[in-house]
């Protein structure tokens, strides 16, 4: 068989294991799509107090941080979209796995677990795209006015992917440490509430102090929500540094590739804890 | 009642013991408690810091408002919210049975079991929070003192309902823990000044769901500017309470008898 | 050969941990290390077609042996070679070509029919359309599971469950399956179904290598037995010669119209003195025949009702274990 062929095979492969995991992921959510459907509620109520508060804030002055009223909804309006798209619960999934002993199943099958696990993220958001996202775009657009239109369609698009794909592998990677640590609650949930600080869900990074924006430009996860927020807002800015689109989406590009290899070798050590290797 | 406080204590030192097994995640986990609840405080101080404010609200004023809130919340969620949790943990894998069979209140079973370790670290940060914006204040005097213990016993009355509400919700919506972050959602009202927002919010979050009671109405009580309408919101909560006990007993007759 | 063995060495490290609370605190900051040798030096081989019982007392060694024979734990030391690989290299290869049933480890999707679940394990094995529809239209039949596969996971019993269990495991039809526990928790109709559905597989070639508690499962099933405990083989051979493996036992009551007299005599033990006139005992043929035995108690008490069985293998196991 000449080598090309192979690689269409194993390309076929990848791309049904995917499929078939997706569908199955999205028909095992459906069962509770009342539970996703919770979002539209809980995410319009989270928006309406930020928005009386910045109301208030902004009752004495008309911008803030260089940011007007306006601005400021429509960052959290943006961000809380995006956040819809990009979720996944990669960590909290192989961590069960590994805790209840369910993992040996997929050691069992010949199948990458990062890649099933990529695959159920998919379908899950797929099936979040229409419970959650379209109510909750509609309720912001329509009820809310506000402008969830990018400004450049495409690099928002690429922007939002690559996200959809970073946030995946940091999950992941909280995930893996349940290889050691039997409990993993914890360390989850520390790393879930740092990633959202530091993503900018809270609240734009450009408000926290000078000398915490610099740390944060370095980290991966101003890649999460921030960068693609201010992707679709159509301009980027951080420590007083601009940037353009392409540059700053190329950046984000590099991160995610990061993320991946940190992932992989994190995944390395922790199979190697797993099989006991050197026990 | 001196059995069922010391069954209480059993159950409390129970999940202490157990929780101490897993090392390292415990701490880490307490602090995460903590730190889950410093979104409020850490908005409203960068809010100041970049140079605005909420309207008539000092910033330690404000952190005092949050302060009181995590404190009723870090002594609600570790000695009796955890039956939210509990029972909707227990009805999905069927070990709520268990607690059917046993010769005591089904609610007090529930609350036994369902003490929560890591969720005193929302205590130690309430503590701190309020501790701190505390000793940024002109100290309040001994009037204000007892209007404020009043006030804050009857917020904790009212998470005590929130949290019967929320587990017979979890009787009959099967697994479902996302009733936690409606919670959230809505009592995230609570956590600012009720000034902030809308007339109609307003009435709303003392009138019909008693949500500035967890905060804000303790607070204004304790900086001696004490809130318009406070007995009507606290006859609510008493009512709301009420409610909740009667909902809580309802749903459990609804699982009994729904039977298997 | 399918199977090869050669000394299989595994040791755990683990962790002191109290049980007070007092222990529990200083466990966080002390903890000294236990080495735990599980097992210790496992030779065998297995021959295509086999169907082999491997049984064991808990914590002997058996799951330790099936988790490195299933490619997911490495072995401290020692070979093993099962169709031309090495287990626990090259895993992905490797595990494509078995398949196992972990008892208490579902692979189907809770939420979904078992069928979804078939479909998604036809894409990860690359399973041809024709040959998928094929393999579990013939397992479906075999199992009687026709309607159940349609119906979400969740509402299935656990007899159900285990059926379906089997048919994802073997769709890819492995030549080698694995079982741990397949019995486990079912009742007598559902576990007679599924050993019939293995003994089938098994004259189709398939090689299984079963791992268990229940001794019925060995009895309606093995040919052949592998004992472990304390991490070693004690035993391997044919069912029947580990039912002679004690010597040669027969179980006998006896009843007489005369008192029964001491019998105090090597080879003969009383394990039931009912009455002077009933007795239950075990005769070891290797020491007293079973002919001078009856002549024995005829002549003193005169017979009036006799029985002889074969020793229950739970019996036999016991001696293995001890």
């Amino acid at each position: 068989m000449f080598s090309g062929q192979k690689m269409l095979i194993k390309l076929r492969h990848t791309i049904e294991v995917l499929k078939a995991t997706a569908v199955a992921t999205y028909k095992e959510w459906t069962a509770y799509r009342s539970h996703m459907a919770v979002s539209i509620f809980v995410g319009p109520v989270f928006f309406l107090t930020q928005a009386f508060i910045w109301r208030a804030v902004y009752s004495s002055r008309t911008t803030l941080n260089g940011l007007t009223l306006e601005q400021m909804l429509t960052y959290y309006g943006i961000s809380a979209v995006i956040n819809y798209l990009t979720y996944d619960s990669a960590d909290w999934d192989l961590q069960m796995l590994i805790r209840t002993g369910q993992f040996l199943t997929f050691m069992l099958r010949p199948l990458s677990y990062g890649y099933f696990a990529f695959s159920q993220k998919v379908g899950h958001r797929i099936l979040a795209f229409w419970v959650e996202l379209v109510p909750i775009y509609l309720i912001f657009f329509y009820l809310f006015k506000i402008e969830l239109i990018p400004v450049a369609p495409w690099w928002a698009l690429l922007s939002i992917f690559l996200s959809f794909v970073l946030v995946f592998f940091t999950n992941y990677c909280i995930g893996i440490t349940a290889f050691w640590l039997t409990k993993t609650e914890g360390i989850r949930r520390a790393f879930l509430v740092a990633r959202d600080l530091a993503a900018g869900t809270f609240i734009p990074l450009t408000f926290f102090p000078e000398i915490m924006q610099k740390a944060l430009f370095f980290l991966p996860f101003q890649f999460i929500t921030y960068v693609p927020t201010r992707v679709f807002i159509g301009d980027y800015e951080l420590v007083g540094l601009t940037m353009s689109i392409p540059e700053i989406v190329g950046l984000q590009f590099v991160a995610t590739l990061v993320m991946y290899g940190v992932s992989k070798i994190l995944w390395r050590f922790g199979i190697k804890r797993f099989t006991g290797v050197g026990a | 009642m001196m059995t069922n406080f010391r069954l209480y204590l059993q159950g409390v030192k129970v999940a202490l013991s157990s929780r101490m097994a897993y090392r390292g995640d415990f701490f880490m986990s307490m602090i995460i408690m903590l730190l889950v609840e410093m979104g409020a405080p850490l908005l409203t101080i960068l809010i100041y810091h970049n140079g605005a404010s909420f309207p008539g609200w000092t910033m330690y004023e404000a952190l005092l408002l949050q302060g009181v809130f995590l404190l009723a919340k870090g002594i609600a969620f570790p000695f009796f919210f955890g039956i939210v949790w509990n029972t909707i943990g227990r009805v999905q894998e069927g070990t709520f049975d268990l607690l059917l069979i046993k010769p005591k209140s089904v609610l007090f079973l529930a609350i036994v079991t369902a003490f929560d370790s890591e969720d005193l670290g929302k205590l130690l940060g309430g503590i701190t929070l309020f501790a701190l914006s505390l000793s940024e204040i002109p100290p309040p005097g001994l009037w204000e003192w007892l209007q404020f213990a009043a006030l804050f016993f009857i917020a904790l009355t009212t998470l005590f309902g929130f949290a019967l509400i929320l587990a017979g919700l979890g009787i009959v919506w099967i697994g479902n823990f996302r009733v936690y972050d409606i919670f959230e959602s809505v009592v995230n009202f609570g956590k600012y000044p009720a000034a902030l927002f809308s007339k109609s919010v307003q009435t709303m979050i003392t009138l019909i769901i008693p949500i500035a009671i967890l905060g804000y109405i303790p607070a204004t009580a304790l900086l001696g500017k004490p809130a318009a309408g406070t007995w009507s919101a606290v006859t609510v909560s008493v009512v709301f309470l009420l409610f909740s006990l009667w909902f809580w007993h309802w749903m459990l007759k609804k699982y009994s008898s729904a039977g298997g | 050969m399918i199977i090869k063995v050669e000394n299989l060495t595994k040791v755990f490290k683990s962790y002191q941990r109290g049980n007070t609370f007092g222990e529990a605190v200083k466990s966080l900051f002390v903890r000294k290390p236990i080495y735990v040798h599980a097992l210790k030096g496992i030779s065998f081989n297995i021959e295509e077609g086999e169907l082999v019982g491997f049984l064991g007392p808990n914590g002997a060694g058996k799951s330790t042996t099936l988790k490195i024979l299933t490619g997911i734990m490495h072995p401290s030391g020692g070979k093993a070679e099962i169709m031309g690989y090495t287990p626990w290299k090259d895993r992905k290869k490797y595990v494509a070509k078995i398949g196992a049933v972990f008892g208490q480890k579902s692979q189907l999707l809770w939420d979904i029919p078992p069928v979804d679940a078939f479909y998604l394990n036809k894409a990860i094995y690359s399973i041809p359309e024709r040959s998928f529809k094929k393999t579990l239209h013939k397992m479906v039949e075999l199992l009687g599971v026709e309607e159940l596969i349609k119906k979400p996971t969740r509402q299935l019993s656990l007899g159900e469950r285990m059926k379906c269990e089997f048919i994802m495991a073997m769709l890819h039809k492995p030549k080698i399956v694995f079982l741990d526990e397949p019995t486990i928790g079912l009742d007598v109709i559902a576990k007679d179904k599924i050993r019939e559905f293995i003994l089938e597989m098994n004259r189709n070639g398939v090689t299984f290598i079963l791992t268990t508690h229940d001794l019925d499962d060995i009895a309606h099933l093995a040919q052949r037995v592998i004992v472990v405990n304390h991490g070693e083989i004690v035993f391997d051979d044919s069912l029947t010669t580990l039912r002679n493996y004690l010597g040669v036992k027969k179980i006998i009551s006896v009843s007489t119209m005369r008192p029964l007299p001491e019998l105090r005599l090597p080879g003969i033990k009383i394990t039931n003195r009912i009455s002077d006139y009933k007795a239950e005992l075990e005769l070891d043929l290797s020491k007293y025949e079973l002919n001078k035995f009856i002549a024995l108690v005829n002549k003193s008490s005169t017979i009036m009702d006799l029985s002889v069985q074969d020793p229950e293998i739970e019996e036999v196991i016991k001696g293995l274990y001890h």
